[in-house]
């Protein structure tokens, strides 16, 4: 064995795997690092997972990733945000935006000039106010530049991709950069006698791969992490119950929107991902109260235009791993813990997890002290992204069903309660540091689910209503204005060589 | 929202009272009367404030009126880029300055570079060598001037400080009642009135205690002042013929430490020693350092020295003061119930000062010689275990852990565990992909660079009366 942390085997070539052999392979090029990723054809992928957040721009830009190239390559879209449907109500919608809503005065926040303004004569929605928003329900799009302070740019975006087209792409990139690929299926994990770290793993054609360090990228299964190291789970579907789903592709029909839309159901929520070629759908269910046919039905029955494969399903349970660097083991993707896809949080939680790794990379030993600061960041990572979630649960008036009746029962944890209390007191929204959700998606999803403040900040009381109106007025139109120049989706994609021929079809005017 | 105008009752006048009467006076509209009970006597709490502010105190005086114009015109105030720290568990004296980012090389933190190298921090942070040369000025706009990086604070005496506010308060909106506080009218935690000496009561809907340790207001209702441990302070200024650096000095003796703080015409020197220390001077200020378990209960919310007092070892005090200000302002209640906002400042509060306490057991903790720093309990509770974990991820490889919303930033966290001698036992990863000799000349070009541009900085002295020339000659305009 040579000295140190220099053979590393990634195991999986899913979203997860590819990401990190990609990062891996970058960052740490001219170090001599033996990087092999093992992937099972035969096994797959799980095949979903096409919305992301925009923090993924960042990672594509520490690679060097040509964006538009990217773009044509996976058949991306643009992503402004989220449309939820019948969440709070049946027939309520709104957008939870990638960006600000107004611009803060004086530096007091813009929303709370927006209550005022509403509780004492009425105002328009906030979204009237929120560049995002406008734009994505008109289909338009463009990327922000200059000045992220001013009206048209204070907004971020991210993408909407064909997930098995991202991982090839990636996979071309690290094989470039020297990664092995190594295609086979896993039978077991060889552990050292003496440290209980992983040897080698022992694939069904009898060879055996050897490494310092194993990332566990093999999906749900997590072939290491769990099955050999017995690592254990945290079930948390005590609050985010769904268990299931359902997901098909069908032909795209229609304007080419730059939003993704989840709409809420009776049992569950339904996916709808615009891509170049197609569009992804999906039903998350919790199979309590909607049998897997049922399910099935509704999805299918509902698509917009024929479906391009047959419908595919997923079993999970909401949870985290208890360790996600056990031993000489990390892991990163669904073999590291499962959330619902309801705020794209999967791949952005793989790049956390990467992001976190390079910071960590061991040196010349597996040290029990990276792996506790490691655990540590992505316990908190998970528990927020979770809290985030079940607000979309529990922030309703809906009574239709046994589901929703279920998560008007329920008791939040207390960091989610405080959070939704100090917002109703006063549209005021607890801040945190470190975690992927800002502010503004507080903001989107409590207003969004009508949770109505009761009072706004009284430092706002120094601001004659007079003084109010105009100012938002003012930004109103500004905002307006901005979307009105704008051009759509289609056009831009075309105009930034990111356009992929397949299928695109010409915005509606 | 009740229509009713709500009245605001700041109890004290100290620099945490002028400071909250006056923020509350700008921030609030006219829905909020705001009125202010301030004693005859001064208060010697004032010295545990320190003499030092940081850079984010900036925007904060700024809004309240005193700008750099009033600072350096109306009192003897002196720009501050950190403190050196003298016989402080090092032979050699080191600094904590203001730089905020610390430069980076090749996407890899500046710590990594040192580690490997072993080669100081110091002479790499423009602030630093600009303080160790007694050299100023402001920064730039420009960001790719290492100038601009530099950021600073302000030496001040807080007894000038209080005078300035006096003034700015008396020509504010705040209704001012000169008295001495006697007692309070309260049922169980809520505070209806104020009874003051010789006058009437003052009613009012908002308490908040900012009267020091006497904590006339809230020390009434059911709360617990945790003391940890009784100091005492000498403070004494000196005039001198010129303005020294800018930088304090801060020097360790047995039992405690002494600060050296520039002003204009003078130097502060406060002296900070264990309460039972046996020669201590009559004069000395006493204080028992600690916290208050909740700073907000009924309609009562204690600011500054109300609820606690931490060492003026670094510009911790008036960070914190400011924390309570800006979490007060965030959090004015706009009706009669105030559940949340009580809840949401207590634990905005608990979290600062644990954030704060810890910093400054940092500085406790020497990594070898543990005679070499004074010598005091750390403080109990919160802060430890966050600390254990900063501490031991920083020794093992550079990594800085971080909590949210933390007063003290990555940069400050990096020079305290370095000058405390807590050295990165191996580097970060990416950085064997820089060959030794390019990292030592990138290090020594960016060294250079730093070098020519302070050689052409001016003296703070000279710098400061240029300044002030300039800003006299601008008001006459
Ligand atoms: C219904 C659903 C919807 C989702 N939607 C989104 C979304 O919109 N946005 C988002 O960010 N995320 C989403 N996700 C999550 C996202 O799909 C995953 O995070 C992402 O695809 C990463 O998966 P993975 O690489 O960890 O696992 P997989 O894609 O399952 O990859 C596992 C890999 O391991 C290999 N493997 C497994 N066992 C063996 C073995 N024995 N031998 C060899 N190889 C083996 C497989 O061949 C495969 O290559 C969704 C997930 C689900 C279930």
């Amino acid at each position: 064995m040579t000295a140190g942390i220099t053979r590393i085997c990634i195991l999986g070539g899913g979203t997860a795997g590819w990401m990190t052999a990609a990062a891996l392979s970058r960052k740490f090029k001219n170090l001599g690092l033996d990087l092999t990723l093992i992937e099972s054809d035969q096994i797959g992928t799980v095949g979903v997972g096409e919305a992301t957040l925009p923090h993924i721009r960042f990672f594509n830009q520490a690679l060097g990733i040509d964006e538009p190239a990217f773009m044509k390559a996976t058949e991306a879209t643009f992503k402004l945000g989220i449309e939820f449907c019948d969440w709070g109500k049946l027939g309520d919608r709104y957008i939870h935006p990638f960006g600000d809503y107004g611009l803060p005065i004086d530096g007091l926040d813009f929303h709370q000039f927006w209550l005022k303004l509403r509780q004492a004569e009425g105002a328009d929605r906030l979204d009237a106010y929120s560049y995002p928003v406008l734009a994505a329900e008109r289909g338009r799009f463009k990327v922000p530049d200059g000045n992220i302070d001013q009206i048209g740019s204070n907004f971020g975006y991210a993408y909407q991709f064909d997930a098995g087209l991202y991982a090839g792409f990636l996979r071309t990139y690290s094989e470039e950069r020297g990664v092995k690929r190594q295609e086979g299926k896993v039978a077991d994990a060889e552990l050292d006698p003496n440290s209980g770290h992983i040897a080698a793993v022992r694939l069904e054609d009898g060879s055996r791969v050897e490494a310092d360090l194993f990332v566990d990228c093999s999906g749900f299964r997590g072939l290491l992490i769990e099955q050999a190291l017995e690592t254990g789970y945290d079930d948390w579907s005590e609050w985010l119950p769904c268990n299931r789903a359902v997901a098909v592709p069908c032909e795209a029909n229609g304007e080419l929107v730059p939003y993704t839309r989840a709409t809420a159901r009776k049992a569950g929520w339904q996916w709808r991902i615009p891509l170049q070629h197609r569009t992804g759908n999906g039903h998350v269910y919790w199979s309590e109260f909607i049998s897997d046919d049922e399910a099935a039905h509704q999805l299918t029955s509902t698509l917009e235009g024929p479906a391009l494969a047959e419908p595919k399903k997923l079993f999970f349970k909401t949870g985290r791993r208890r360790k996600f660097w056990n031993r000489n083991v990390v892991c990163i993707g669904l073999s590291a813990g499962f959330l619902e896809p309801l705020e794209s949080t999967s791949i952005h939680l793989i790049q956390e997890g990467i992001t976190t790794l390079v910071e960590l990379f061991p040196k010349d030993r597996i040290d029990p002290l990276d792996a506790e600061e490691y655990n540590e960041r992505m316990g908190l990572n998970f528990e927020r992204v979770r809290d985030f979630l079940l607000l979309h649960y529990v922030a309703t008036q809906r009574d239709d069903s046994a589901m929703w009746r279920h998560f008007r029962e329920l008791t939040v944890p207390d960091s989610l309660q405080e959070k939704i209390d100090a917002w109703l007191t006063r549209g005021y929204v607890l801040k945190y540091e470190f975690g992927v959700f800002l502010p503004p998606s507080w903001i989107a999803v409590m207003l969004g689910q009508n949770l109505t403040p009761a009072h706004h900040d009284p430092r706002v009381g120094r601001y004659s209503i007079e003084d109010i109106r105009d100012r938002l007025e003012r930004i109103r139109q500004e905002t307006a204005r901005a979307v009105d120049v704008t051009p759509t989706q289609a056009a831009f994609l075309q105009r930034y060589g990111a356009a992929s021929g397949t299928s695109l079809r010409a915005a509606q005017p | 929202m009740s229509l009713n105008r709500k009245t605001i009752v700041v109890c004290g006048g100290g620099l945490d009272g002028n400071f909250v009467a006056l923020s509350l006076a700008k921030t609030l509209g006219a829905d909020f009367r705001i009125v202010q009970i301030a004693g005859s006597e001064r208060r010697a709490d004032n010295v545990f404030y320190g003499s030092a502010t940081s850079p984010e105190g900036y925007n904060f005086l700024h809004a309240l009126g005193l700008d750099e114009r009033t600072l350096l015109l109306k009192s003897q105030t002196a720009f501050s880029y950190g403190s050196f720290f003298r016989r402080w568990a090092s032979p050699q004296p080191w600094i904590l300055c203001h730089h905020a980012p610390f430069p980076i090389l090749a996407g890899i933190p500046l710590r990594h570079f040192l580690t490997r190298s072993g080669a100081p921090l110091e002479p790499l942070l423009i602030s630093a060598r600009a303080a160790a040369l007694g050299r100023f000025a402001h920064p730039p706009d420009d960001p790719r001037n290492p100038l601009s990086r530099a950021e600073y604070g302000y030496q001040f005496s807080p007894d000038e400080w209080i005078e300035l506010l006096d003034s700015l308060v008396a020509n504010s909106r705040v209704e001012r009642v000169r008295a001495d506080i006697t007692g309070i009218d309260h049922q169980g935690d809520t505070v209806s009135a104020v009874q003051v000496a010789g006058r009437e009561r003052v009613s009012g809907d908002i308490f908040v205690d900012a009267s020091g340790p006497a904590r006339h207001c809230i020390g009434a209702l059911a709360s617990n002042y945790r003391a940890t441990r009784n100091v005492a302070a000498c403070a004494e200024r000196q005039d001198v013929p010129q303005l020294g650096p800018p930088c304090r000095v801060i020097e360790a003796g047995p039992s405690g430490w002494t600060s050296t703080t520039h002003l204009q015409d003078s130097i502060l020197k406060i002296r900070i020693d264990a309460a039972d220390d046996n020669d201590l001077p009559a004069t000395a200020i006493q204080m028992a350092l600690g916290q208050l378990d909740e700073a907000w209960i009924g309609n009562c919310i204690a600011v500054g020295h109300a609820a606690w007092a931490i060492e003026p070892l670094t510009p911790a005090p008036m960070m914190l003061l400011q924390r309570d200000i800006v979490r007060l302002q965030e959090l004015v209640p706009g009706s009669d119930d105030m559940t949340t906002e009580r809840r949401e400042f207590n634990r905005r509060f608990k979290d600062d000062l644990a954030h704060a306490n810890s910093f400054h057991d940092a500085l406790y903790i020497p990594e070898t010689r543990p005679e070499a720093v004074p010598r005091r309990p750390l403080s109990p509770g919160t802060g430890s275990e966050a600390l254990s974990r900063k501490i031991a991820q920083f020794k093992n490889r550079g990594i800085l852990v971080s909590y949210d919303l933390e007063p003290f930033n990555e940069e400050d966290w990096t020079q305290n565990h370095l000058g405390m001698g807590r050295l990165p036992r191996q580097h970060d990863r990416q950085l064997d992909a820089i060959p030794v000799q390019q990292a030592e000349h990138d290090l020594a070009r960016l060294q250079n660079v730093i070098d020519q541009m302070v050689s052409r900085m001016p003296p703070h002295h000279v710098y400061l009366a240029r300044f002030k020339a300039y800003l006299e000659k601008k008001s006459h305009v």
